[in-house]
């Protein structure tokens, strides 16, 4: 029994171990200062990633701007005002569907809503899209959170006269901040390796573009296209590129995990 | 049950802080509080005895209507703080807890350094400059024994302290911020005998100032610390008198069967 477990996590490990070997002996082969100062270049060209890596940048950035309040404060609702109405319930439920809804659906949707109305790609379509994401990532783990902060904890507080949003504000929040935070670095961790959201919404876009009413280069797209191109230094940046979002999910994991680690040890 | 007389007259000369008039308290549909009625007197310390489930800490939980925070429980009945009904629907809820502070059994130090500790409660109502709050939260920390303790890192967070120190905080921040009534919902119940002791110590002397109102499963820390002692049993208010007198000739068979540990 234990030699058949110990064979299928070694099964499983190994396929991981080769998926990060290939990608860091590819990608780190490519990996100089041009990728982050050039543009994509043209087929049959040296160039960069710059415009891709900004455009996921500012897509990200605009997602979690939008996204994260929404999110945190649907959470809070959750979690203090509503606990004990069915609304939650029904919106908790709600929430998990969209938490694993395919991200394809949520391109589709975001196309209807945005991007044939207004008549083309663009960015904010595209940071629509992640922040739709982001959303129910965020929601979930500002409920769960709160729900562990100690209900005495939030009797304390009102017994010394505290407002119910003074409670949450200074008592609860501060409890419950470094998993909050883990949620929203979890969602970006999940939106930064997002590409079919995107395909349906921001697009691509060969050229520098900080006009969020415009198609815009992101990373999983770039790699998406360079990696299906029978140009070599396309291929190559691609894998580059997957190089960093590989690198930026594992830093932002382990920021992650040494927030909460953090809580624990408390 | 009983009997009329039982408005205490021996302390009948003392002012009545709080008045509890025929209160009845449901959790959904159940009954947790029978039509009790009994009257504490002012800066003096009534305890609450009766075995688990009697429905203590649900009266003591009456009294500054922190019962509200959930669904489903009422209370009906009066409960009058200086003659003014507290369970009426104009009663500010806030307002009513910065004048009926409580300190529960586990230790709840809110998530932020000490001074911010007693600081947060005292800002909720008062805009005190740098100087007047210094000067406050050493005073209540004072108060509580603390204050030798922790002067020295007023800045280290509130959850760093040993559980005797944060009850004593928590102690504190209720003080601070000028309560005139002080429930304990069994304050050392948690504790060891040293920290114990010196919450004790502080109930003692707190009762100069403050009406104290405490839960306690430990009947000795009853009789060492209250002046009056309530028995209570299955939600009923079985005897109320004078601390000694419940525990050396009750009046009720089931006041003398549980001191003498005979049930509970």
């Amino acid at each position: 029994m234990m030699a058949l477990c110990v064979v299928a996590a070694g099964i499983g490990l190994a396929w991981l171990a080769l998926i990060l070997g290939a990608l860091v002996y590819k990608g780190t082969a490519g990996l100089s200062l041009a990728v982050f100062t050039e543009m994509t270049p043209p087929p049959g060209e040296a160039g960069g990633l710059l415009n891709a890596i900004a455009g996921s940048l500012l897509m990200t950035i605009i997602a979690v701007v939008v996204g994260t309040p929404i999110g945190v404060l649907a959470g809070t609702y959750m979690a203090e005002y509503g606990r004990f109405s069915r609304i939650t319930t029904v919106v908790r439920f709600i929430n998990d569907i969209l938490l694993s809804a395919p991200s394809i659906i949520i391109g589709l949707f975001v196309y209807e809503l945005m991007v044939r109305p207004m008549g083309h790609f663009s960015a904010i379509a595209g940071a629509v899209a992640l922040a739709i994401l982001v959303i129910p990532v965020v929601v979930r783990t500002t409920e769960d959170m709160l729900n562990l902060v100690p209900n005495a904890l939030r009797e304390a507080g009102a017994a010394i006269g505290a407002p119910r949003w003074v409670v949450i504000r200074s008592v609860a929040y501060r409890a419950a901040l470094s998993g909050i935070v883990t949620g929203i670095l979890l969602a970006i961790a999940r939106i930064s390796g997002e590409t079919a959201p995107l395909l349906f919404t921001a697009l691509n876009n060969q050229f520098w573009s900080s006009n969020i009413n415009a198609p815009m280069a992101s990373l999983p797209v770039t790699i998406f296209q360079f990696a299906l191109s029978p140009y070599e230094e396309w291929q190559q940046l691609a894998w580059t590129g997957a190089l960093i979002i590989t690198l930026t999910v594992l830093g932002l994991s382990i920021l992650a995990r040494s927030l909460t680690g953090r809580r624990e040890d408390r | 049950m009983l009997s009329p007389d039982m408005t205490m007259a021996e302390t009948v000369v003392e002012k009545t802080k709080i008045e509890v008039k025929n209160l009845n308290f449901y959790y959904g549909q159940s009954k947790a509080l029978k039509d009790i009625s009994l009257s504490l007197p002012e800066r003096s310390v009534t305890a609450f005895i009766g075995p688990s489930g009697c429905g203590k800490s649900t009266l003591l939980r009456v009294f500054n209507r922190i019962y509200e925070l959930y669904p489903k429980q009422t209370a009906e009945g009066q409960v009058l703080l200086d003659g003014k009904n507290i369970l009426d629907r104009s009663q500010d809820l806030n307002l009513l807890r910065t004048k009926i502070g409580m300190v529960f059994q586990k230790p709840t130090p809110f998530p932020m350094s000490i001074y911010e500790n007693i600081a947060f409660g005292v800002r909720l109502y008062e805009n005190l400059g740098k100087s007047e709050m210094d000067g406050r939260v050493e005073q209540a920390l004072k108060r509580a024994a603390l204050w030798s303790e922790v002067k020295d890192k007023l800045n280290a967070s509130g959850l760093s302290l040993s559980g005797g120190q944060q009850q004593r905080l928590c102690i504190a921040r209720t003080v601070a911020v000028k309560p005139e009534v002080i429930l304990l919902d069994e304050p050392a119940s948690a504790l060891d005998p040293l920290s114990t002791a010196k919450i004790e110590e502080l109930i003692d002397e707190l009762q100069a100032d403050y009406t104290i109102v405490i839960v306690t499963h430990n009947m000795q820390q009853a009789a060492r610390v209250s002046r009056q002692t309530a028995f209570m049993y299955l939600g009923e208010l079985v005897e109320f008198d004078r601390t000694e007198k419940i525990f050396t000739s009750p009046r009720e068979k089931r006041t003398q069967d549980y001191i003498t540990g005979r049930f509970g």
